[in-house]
């Protein structure tokens, strides 16, 4: 027997959600959604739940993964119930309910606080570069090492934690044993949809928006792998620096699309923006632009004269790690991936 | 005089030529005898043919036509219309249904169907060679009417017919007019109350000096018929001769040893033998219900004004149309139905009204503050076959602005609709989508799955399988559940009988066509307006008044009233007064007289339908029925079966 709660909607307008209480189950959201299947039928079922409140029922749901917003179910909507904006609220509820922090969640629901912490940060990162005098070498060091730890901390400490805390809500709960050589064998279609997000082709007129995409996670992915493992800012490598350049101004340029289509609103996917997004193109965006500047003063050897540069790129970077990648957007893509890998897991599971 | 008969036989399109092969019926008729003239047409409604059977009759001096065409039930007066613009009396055009009875019906078979079509055409003929002119029987209406029922629908009937200077008798059974509006507090989709409706209603009927109101009245007798009522009314008295002082009335009321549940409140509270009208009941002052009064006299002794011994008085009206506006009962559910009568918190819609209006600061029940309210929907309505199958219309609507208003009224309520499906039809839907957005639960069941309510240890649950949410069973804990009650009819229908008024399968009074006569009843001069007629909101019970107004005032206007001369008719040799017909007329138009002091039956021409029910009991084939002769019937039926 489910209980229901009527205050989980009024809730749930802290993530974004927008008039889904106008909803009156006529089904058409789903009916024209191109990802929903018979076995998988959203959006119309998550707007239900949500009006009634079963929370329990939500938390080990991976339908609101399942949606790559297109944003045609907001469009035939009769009632404007607004379902591909509840399914992205959705998303950013299950991530702060993944999030054994609960910082997700705060940051979500307060703006101000969510400014105090990129402050915050932004006065470690110049009280760090007071201490060492202002050094640039030292900085430029001890810079490239925080980025490694920090990837390394932010994992170990948050998302990995918070992903068994999703496999405990999605797969635990749901009763399906499964042997660990499923897990090991269906581990591919974690890897293939973390790079290829090739579900979201199955959403109409979506093909570029998705090459988009790729190209956006590939580059930051490759210029991660650059900037880290292959040292862009200090290399002498001729094809080393060209990759560099390459994906961040890549970056640049489809992370400046993506803000101009947010301002424009221009697709269902841009038009009702929650502070979390911005934050998450805008950083985008200047992590492209600075890393590409700072390589450029690098280039031009006036980095030692301009070390503000790099204390932007820094700031911008410390920033993004701390806070967007652990609690803000970024964990959307991780839990997506893992999404797709437990909804192929409990398929082979029935 | 020798027949000269033209006969028409239509195409229909090809609605029947397809089938029937018309050009062979004319040729087999054309020969029959009084055939003058016979013709096939595309279209005989159309204008073109109309007008050359105008000339056909008129340049040949034709007395007699038939037309094969579609259901007389279509066209019969547009072919009875073209016999009058001929100066042909229009009982002697007769009509043969060759699409409906032939062509649709056998497809499958040309042949037969054409032969078929011969066949009916002949029988036409032979009974346009014995059709005679006919007058159409004129009777005298008296220019009054009753209206009966002073809920909304018979003031605003009673206002409408006034305004078109036709004097009315507004009768009212309850002491107040006002009817079950007086009731409600602020109300969809106009958001007036109850008490603003029936009070501007009031001031705008007592401002009428030919509308006549009497409270406490009823209609015991009945006799006449369209255009000759003649009513027996009773009406109470209202033991007041004038108005008490405040200060003694209230002394009366504490006085009196008789307590009974107050029936304005469903029940919900008491009240005194002596009462004061609710704000929004009229006229505004105190009563006795004399069926609970003792007589005891203390009221009477402390003001003078109070008369116990007034007596009932009994009143002959005579008006030409009755309009019946008598209203609805809002359904009782049966003991323990969802809990009524068992679970003490379970209450019905009206009741619910009445609280809402009763409470003030807080919403209580039982002593604790009321937080979740659990409405289940469609109770007494939508039920089984046998039972109400109807859907009563208003309770949606009337639920989810109950809810609206509660919330508006005691923030912090939430509201769980246990629905089976909104009906919020038309504007209605707005009220749907505001209740939506304030946040308000709907759980929906269907006939295979209602709600459930159990009151266990102080607890009252309400589940239901959610057919929206994949099926599953959702439970509420509520601290109310209220019964969204449908309409039934008034459990008193003795009115109804009296006039004979027929029911229909919901057992409301029924109209004779739902779309082209929806006012009217099979009872010639009696009309039906608001609830009485099945659910209905106030704008539908307004509208339907409305209507029903101008067609009564429609059969008195002129004073004169025509109706059809297709009646049974007496022999009064062969008539041996057996009374056997009495019983067969299904509209009581058989009466006895005594002719050169013989008892004989009597027709009343203007209640007589024509319906023929009393021709085959008669044992002594006295009775005929007017233009459907036994000569006539004969012919047709010898028509038939030459074939
Ligand atoms: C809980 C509830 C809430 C509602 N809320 C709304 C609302 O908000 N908005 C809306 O549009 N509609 C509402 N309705 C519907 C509305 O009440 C009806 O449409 C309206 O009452 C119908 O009017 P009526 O005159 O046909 O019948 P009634 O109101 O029933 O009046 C009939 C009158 O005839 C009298 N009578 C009965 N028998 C006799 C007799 N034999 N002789 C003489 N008099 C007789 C009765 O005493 C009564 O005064 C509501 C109904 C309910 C049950
Ligand atoms: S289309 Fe709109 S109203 Fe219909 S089910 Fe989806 S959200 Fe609800
Ligand atoms: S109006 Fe609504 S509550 Fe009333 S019977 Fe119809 S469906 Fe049921």
């Amino acid at each position: 027997m489910a209980g229901i709660d009527p205050k989980f909607g009024e809730a749930l307008k802290n993530y974004g959600a927008i008039n889904f209480n106008a909803c009156y189950n006529c089904g058409t959201c789903t009916a024209v959604c191109s990802l929903s299947t018979p076995e998988n039928s959203f959006p119309r079922e998550m707007i239900r739940l949500s009006v009634l409140g079963m929370e329990e029922e939500l938390t080990s749901s991976l339908k609101p993964w399942l949606c790559y917003y297109c944003g045609e179910c907001t469009t035939y909507c009769p009632q404007t119930a607004n379902p591909g904006e509840l399914m992205m609220s959705l998303r950013r509820w299950l991530t702060s309910k993944y999030d054994w922090t609960g910082l997700s969640g705060l940051l979500y629901k307060s703006l101000p606080l969510t400014i105090v912490a990129f402050l915050l940060v932004a006065i470690g990162v110049i009280s760090f570069a007071a201490s060492q005098a202002f050094n640039s070498e030292t900085i430029m060091h001890y810079g490239h090492y925080f980025e490694m730890i920090a990837i390394g901390a932010v994992f170990a400490f948050i998302l990995f934690p918070n992903i068994i805390r999703m496999w405990y809500f999605v797969m635990v709960r749901s009763g399906k044993k499964l042997s660990l050589t499923t897990y090991v064998k269906t581990s591919g279609e974690l890897f293939i949809h973390m790079f290829t997000q090739k579900r979201s082709l199955g959403c109409d007129d979506n093909q570029f928006r998705w090459f988009e995409h790729f190209i956006l996670v590939i580059g930051y992915l490759m210029l991660l792998f650059t900037t880290v493992f292959l040292d862009w800012f200090g290399s002498q490598n001729l094809f080393v620096i060209l990759l560099g350049y390459v994906e961040s101004a890549l970056i640049f340029i489809i992370t400046v699309d993506f803000v101009k289509s947010r301002i424009q609103k221009n697709r269902e996917v841009s038009k009702n923006s929650q502070p979390s997004d911005w934050f998450f193109v805008i950083w985008l965006l200047l992590m492209g632009l600075t890393a590409l500047l700072v390589r450029s003063f690098i280039g031009l050897g006036i980095i030692e004269n301009n070390l503000w540069m790099y204390l932007i790129h820094l700031t911008v970077l410390a920033q993004w790690a701390l806070i967007i990648v652990p609690f803000g957007k970024w964990t959307h893509f991780l839990y997506r991936s893992f999404a797709m890998y437990f909804e192929a897991l409990l398929a082979k599971a029935n | 005089m020798k027949k000269k008969i033209g006969v028409y036989i239509c195409h229909c399109g090809g609605n029947i030529s397809d089938y029937v092969d018309v050009e062979k019926v004319k040729k087999s008729i054309e020969d029959e005898g009084g055939v003058y003239l016979a013709k096939t047409t595309m279209f005989a409604c159309s204008d073109s043919n109309q007008k050359d059977m105008v000339d056909d009759i008129k340049g040949n001096e034709l007395n007699g036509i038939v037309v094969a065409s579609c259901s007389p039930k279509l066209h019969l007066t547009t072919f009875r219309n073209v016999s009058e613009r001929a100066d042909l009396n229009k009982y002697n055009y007769v009509h043969a249904n060759i699409r409906e009875q032939d062509s649709w019906a056998h497809s499958d078979d040309k042949n037969g169907a054409t032969e078929k079509a011969i066949l009916l055409v002949k029988a036409a003929i032979a009974k346009a060679r014995l059709a005679e002119p006919l007058i159409p029987n004129k009777i005298q209406a008296q220019k009054a009417v009753a209206v009966i029922g002073g809920g909304i629908a018979g003031m605003k009937a009673a206002i409408a017919l006034s305004d078109k200077d036709c004097p009315v008798y507004l009768i009212e059974k309850a002491p107040f007019v006002g009817g079950r509006v007086a009731q409600w507090g602020n109300m969809f989709t106009s958001n007036q109350t109850g008490e603003e409706l029936i009070t501007k209603l009031y001031h705008e009927l007592i401002k009428r000096k030919n509308i006549t109101l009497f409270t406490g009245a009823e209609v015991t007798h009945n006799a006449g018929s369209i255009g000759d009522f003649r009513l027996k009314v009773s009406v109470q008295p209202r033991y007041f001769t004038g108005t008490c002082e405040e200060k003694q009335l209230q002394q009366a009321i504490d006085a009196c040893p008789v307590e009974v549940l107050d029936e304005f409140n469903f029940n919900l509270t008491k009240r005194k033998a002596i009462y004061r009208n609710a704000a929004s009941e009229y006229p505004q002052t105190a009563t006795i219900d004399m069926e609970n009064c003792t007589r005891c006299g203390k009221c009477e002794a402390i003001c003078d004004k109070i008369d116990l011994s007034q007596k009932e008085e009994i009143l002959d009206l005579h008006v030409g149309s009755v309009l019946m506006a008598t209203g609805f009962d809002p359904y009782t559910p049966a003991e323990g139905e969802y809990g009524y009568n068992e679970v003490d918190n379970v209450l019905t819609l009206p009741q619910f009204v009445r609280m809402l209006e009763l409470s003030d600061k807080k919403l209580i029940r039982n002593g604790k503050e009321i937080k979740n309210i659990a409405y289940i929907y469609c109770v007494g309505s939508r039920q089984e076959e046998d039972g109400n199958t109807y859907c009563s219309r208003y309770c949606c609507t009337s639920a989810i602005h109950t809810s609206v208003e509660v919330k508006k009224k005691f923030p912090g309520v939430y509201n769980y609709h246990f629905n089976r499906g909104i009906r919020t039809y038309g504007k209605q839907e707005l009220l749907y989508a505001e209740s939506l957005q304030l946040g308000d639960i709907y759980l929906q069941g269907d006939e295979e799955s209602l709600p459930e309510v159990s009151g266990e240890s102080g607890k009252t649950m309400v589940k239901v399988k959610d057919i929206l949410s994949a099926g599953r069973l959702i439970e509420v804990e509520a601290d109310l559940v209220v019964l969204v009650t449908g309409m039934v009819p008034r459990a008193d229908n003795s009115v109804g009988s009296m006039f004979k008024l027929p029911k229909g399968r919901d057992k409301f009074f029924n109209e004779i066509h739902m779309k082209l006569r929806p006012v009217e009843t099979f009872i010639d001069g009696v009309t039906i307006a608001g609830a009485c007629q099945g659910p209905k909101n106030i704008m539908e019970s307004v509208n339907s008044a409305l209507a029903a107004a101008t067609k009564s005032y429609s059969y008195v206007s002129k004073g004169e009233l025509e109706t059809e001369p297709i009646v049974a008719e007496v022999d009064a040799e062969l008539c041996s007064w057996c009374d056997a017909c009495t019983a067969a007329c299904p509209f009581d138009a058989i009466s006895m007289t005594n002719e050169s002091s013989k008892a004989i039956a009597l027709i009343n021409n203007s209640v007589c339908k024509g319906c023929g029910m009393c021709l085959p009991v008669c044992p002594t084939d006295a009775l005929n029925l007017i233009a459907y002769s036994n000569n006539e019937i004969e012919s047709m039926i010898d028509a038939l079966a030459a074939g």
